[in-house]
């Protein structure tokens, strides 16, 4: 495996269709009605960033042997149906101890004019050691 | 506080599958999930937090006025597992989160949120 701490992904634009976030809505048990649920962000922010780190040959994430440990949004505010929004992820970290390897990403989502949305801390823990057999 | 008793399911757990695009087949295959360790397939950890921090909108006044949510994903959640979250106030403008399991085991730990007035 390697170290890929300080590497950047591209931006990546989505945009929320009021379909998406209806079925997300009920999925956790909130009001359909009530606009985009927060934790949506799962979708607009670390749902963009998340396949290109897992995807990244050079990370090399074992998938297989990954757990999401931790989980933080912090929101500038909530974002709206209809809008579209662009998602920058970066490695904040990445450490490996005891068998065990830590990547830390982060996701800075703003709305196409700039203005901030969202940011998503989110704590990936794979298991090192012999492959998956 | 504000508080939500929910019994997971095969059927909720794909729906935030499909809703998520998150299609990990430890949440969809029993067999896959077996076969990389698991007692069977389990649910997303972001449905718990997305459950949780819905009963954490609740308390806050409505999901407009969240301003973050984060939690440690500590136990795994099948279906048919009973959970009950809750929030509830802890200082200026903070919840104190919980998930717990039937077994009296919590699922989601070091949970808090921070909202706006």
């Amino acid at each position: 495996m390697a170290a890929v701490a300080g590497r950047t992904y591209p931006a990546v634009r989505f945009e929320i269709e009021p379909e998406r976030v209806e079925a997300f809505a009920r999925a956790i048990g909130a009001d359909p009605a009530a606009g985009v649920p927060p934790t949506f962000a799962a979708v607009y922010s670390l749902g963009m960033t998340a396949p290109q780190l897992f995807g990244d040959e050079e990370a090399a994430v074992d998938f297989a042997r990954l757990l999401h440990a931790e989980q933080e949004f912090e929101w500038a505010r909530q974002a709206r149906v209809g809008e579209t929004v662009s998602s920058r992820g970066r490695v904040a970290s990445d450490t490996s101890r005891r068998g065990m390897r830590f990547v830390s990403l982060e996701t800075e989502t703003s709305a196409v004019d700039g203005g901030p949305i969202c940011r998503s801390r989110a704590l990936f823990v794979i298991r090192e050691g012999a492959p998956a057999s | 506080m504000s508080e939500r008793k929910v019994t997971f399911t095969r059927e909720q757990i794909a729906a935030y599958a499909d809703a998520s695009g998150d299609r990990n087949p430890i949440h969809l295959d029993d067999d896959f999930a077996r076969s990389v360790g698991l007692p069977g397939l389990i649910a997303h950890g972001m449905l718990q937090m997305g459950i949780a921090a819905t009963v954490a909108a609740e308390a806050a006044g409505g999901p407009d006025r969240l301003r973050r949510v984060s939690v440690r994903f500590a136990g795994m959640v099948l279906p048919g597992d009973e959970v009950t979250f809750s929030a509830e106030p802890a200082g200026d403008r903070k919840l104190d989160l919980k998930a717990v399991n039937q077994r009296g085991e919590p699922v989601i730990t070091k949970a808090t949120a921070e909202y706006a007035p």
